[in-house]
């Protein structure tokens, strides 16, 4: 320490006064530099989870889309056999066009919750109007034993099991961005950068558990 | 079943298991080296030249591990890739498999794809070929490939018409847990090693059988290696000397030979025994693996239980399933000693799944099944009854042959031991 004292002053007559303001702007220049660059690995971190969650959805919205297509073939199976039963028919295909409408809006926009609370809805009708349906088929043992009739419940069956498994990955990466999202430093930038909450997908009514458990 | 705490469990078991297999490898080449030295002793002993050699030398150790370790590593590398080159399509071919295409209208195939279509959203891996194997009555299920490009999943026919949806989706979620966890990796490797020890016992027969052989001959035709020593014996003179020293280096030899030969069956047993255990450690993972995919501990359970109340079980009856016994849903093979299994025992693994079991197996369930078989297959009914007793009859047999060819033809790759192979493949055939 006592070297620097002697040796320097003699050579270099700069005061401790003229160096702290360049130290002081070297310190804030580090530090804005520093925010900048947390900042962007804010961003990019949200971006990633983002197109996660919503590649998760594009999984479930296949198997949806899959599922809004087979309806109809059942439906249209079943007539000749529930004559009778029109309201029930009516009552699915009325759920599905609705399912299938709001899984149109949901699939343009993954990260809009309003948009995903009404695909949940409309599922959750739907589910509530097919299992009124295969309750009802369970009073007609030929529509049960008809190929078709069972080829369709078995497409139907694992498009269920499909969705539900899919959904939880769903689940899972929309857990991680939300709990990110609201972490600390980054629910202050979320808010700026336009990452809105996202949606969990549950579909609310409890029969549709019942639902992929038919059994012929 | 807490299963991510199941898995924590089994995992770390057999990463401690795997790391027995290296010691046991390393105390092979430990043994061998004081086999080689037991013999250099004997043979400076036999000499009479007084000072006891020493124990330990650099150059003899060196040239031991020189031999075993690429020994050891050639063995197991071309074993590995002996086994690798089939790919899980071929492992599936050779286990009587049928590939059901994508297209498949036939429902319960049907089902079947959609099963493993399910399992594969589930698990977050790519949806594997499917192979069914229809000449097989009891209930079991195989993951083959050595990873994710080549895997494959086959069900038997007996698993297809016995198990419900539910059951089938535990047995696939139990099957694609194998692929997940890189268990056919681990066996292909593990197997490997065993591959490498035997190679160590065949080198001691080939030692003892060059031996063997040359003094045959040498006693048949008065010509061979050791000529020059008979006729050292009939001229006197100078020759006492070195007729002892190769007498003794002769003994010496067998000496070593049957050492090694020894240390190699003891490594192989060992071997197995430690593969056994990994094995069994796998299947606790993977049933706890397919809990966590399917959450729905009924299905695999239940499968199980069914498992136990059919009379024909999971054994197969190609005789090639000995060799992927490991990868199967169940136990493959008819006599398995509990040490060596691959699989633990039924009642403990539903034991674990299932709560509250009260130890009850579920009765076979043919009628709603079988109609819609009878449709593709007339004669089913007639066939079924057969099948059950032909395989009675049938297994052991088929068992041992398959062991004995799949020797014969490891032996015939490996051409290094020509000369020994009848010898061996005798001898495995009667340890089996």
């Amino acid at each position: 320490m006592e070297l620097i004292f002697i040796s320097i002053p003699p050579i270099q007559r700069i005061t401790f006064g003229d160096m702290i303001g360049w130290i002081i702007l070297g310190v804030i220049v580090l530090i804005l530099v520093g925010i900048v660059f947390y900042v962007i690995g804010i961003y990019n971190t949200l971006v990633q989870l983002r197109n996660r969650f919503t590649n998760a959805f594009a999984q479930i919205d296949v198997q949806l889309k899959r599922r809004h297509d087979l309806i109809p073939n059942l439906v249209e199976t079943a007539k000749g056999y529930l004559k009778h039963e029109k309201e029930t028919l009516e009552n699915v295909i009325k759920a599905r066009n609705q399912a299938a409408s709001a899984r149109e809006t949901a699939a343009a926009h993954p990260e809009d919750a309003s948009s995903m609370q009404n695909l949940r809805a409309s599922e959750g009708a739907l589910a509530g109007a097919m299992t009124g349906f295969f309750a009802l088929s369970e009073a007609y043992p030929d529509l049960k034993a008809n190929q078709n009739m069972m080829q369709l419940t078995e497409e139907l069956t694992t498009t269920e099991n499909k969705i539900s498994f899919a959904r939880q990955a769903y689940n899972d990466a929309v857990m991680r961005y939300n709990t990110d999202r609201e972490q600390f430093p980054a629910a202050v930038f979320a808010g700026m950068f336009n990452f809105l909450p996202a949606e969990y997908f549950e579909i609310e009514d409890p029969t549709e558990k019942i639902a992929p458990k038919v059994s012929f | 079943m807490d299963f991510f705490e199941a898995q924590d469990h089994a995992q770390s078991r057999s990463k401690f298991l795997v790391l027995y297999f290296f010691c046991a490898v390393l105390l092979i080449i430990a043994a061998v080296y004081f086999a080689v030295t037991g013999g250099v002793f004997y043979y400076q002993h036999k000499l009479g030249t007084g000072a006891s050699p020493p124990l330990f030398t650099g150059l003899r150790l060196s040239l031991t591990a020189g031999i075993v370790v690429p020994l050891i590593c050639f063995g197991s590398l071309w074993r590995t890739s002996q086994l690798r080159s089939k790919g899980g399509a071929g492992v599936a071919q050779s286990l009587g498999g049928r590939k059901v295409s994508y297209t498949t209208q036939r429902p319960d195939e049907r089902m079947l794809r959609n099963v493993v279509e399910e399992m594969a959203i589930a698990s977050g891996l790519p949806v594997p070929e499917v192979y069914v194997m229809d000449h097989e009555t009891g209930i079991n299920a195989f993951a083959a490939g050595f990873g994710l490009s080549d895997a494959v999943i086959g069900v038997t026919k007996g698993a297809i018409e016995q198990l419900d949806r539910d059951e089938l989706q535990g047995v696939i979620a139990h099957e694609f847990s194998h692929i997940l966890n890189g268990d056919m990796r681990l066996n292909t490797k593990l197997s490997g090693w065993v591959f490498g020890i035997v190679m160590l016992t065949m080198l001691g027969r080939g030692f003892w059988r060059f031996i063997g052989g040359g003094s045959k001959s040498r006693s048949g035709s008065g010509r061979g290696i050791y000529v020059g020593r008979s006729r050292g014996s009939g001229g006197g003179g100078g020759g006492g000397d070195s007729k002892g020293g190769a007498g003794a280096l002769i003994i010496a030899v067998i000496l070593v030979a049957v050492l090694i030969t020894m240390v190699g069956f003891i490594g192989e047993f060992f071997a197995r025994l430690i593969q056994a255990a990994v094995s069994r450690q796998r299947e606790y993972l993977a049933d706890a693996s397919a809990l966590q995919f399917t959450r729905n501990p009924e299905g695999i359970g239940n499968a199980l239980r069914r498992i136990g109340g059919i009379h024909h079980d999971s054994v197969l009856q190609n005789p090639n399933a000995s060799e992927f016994a490991h990868a199967f849903f169940a136990k493959s093979l008819t006599s398995e000693v509990s040490f060596l299994a691959t699989h633990p025992p039924l009642k403990k693994r539903i034991a674990r799944l299932l709560k509250d079991w009260q130890g009850d197996y579920l009765k076979p369930r043919p009628p709603l099944k079988k109609q819609a078989a009878t449709k593709k297959k007339p004669n089913r009914g007639s066939t079924a009854f057969g099948d059950a007793m032909g395989g009675l009859g049938a297994e052991s047999t088929n068992g041992a042959q398959g062991a004995t060819s799949d020797n014969f033809q490891q032996m015939l790759t490996a051409g290094l031991f020509m000369q020994c192979l009848g010898n061996y493949s005798g001898l495995f055939t009667e340890n089996s």
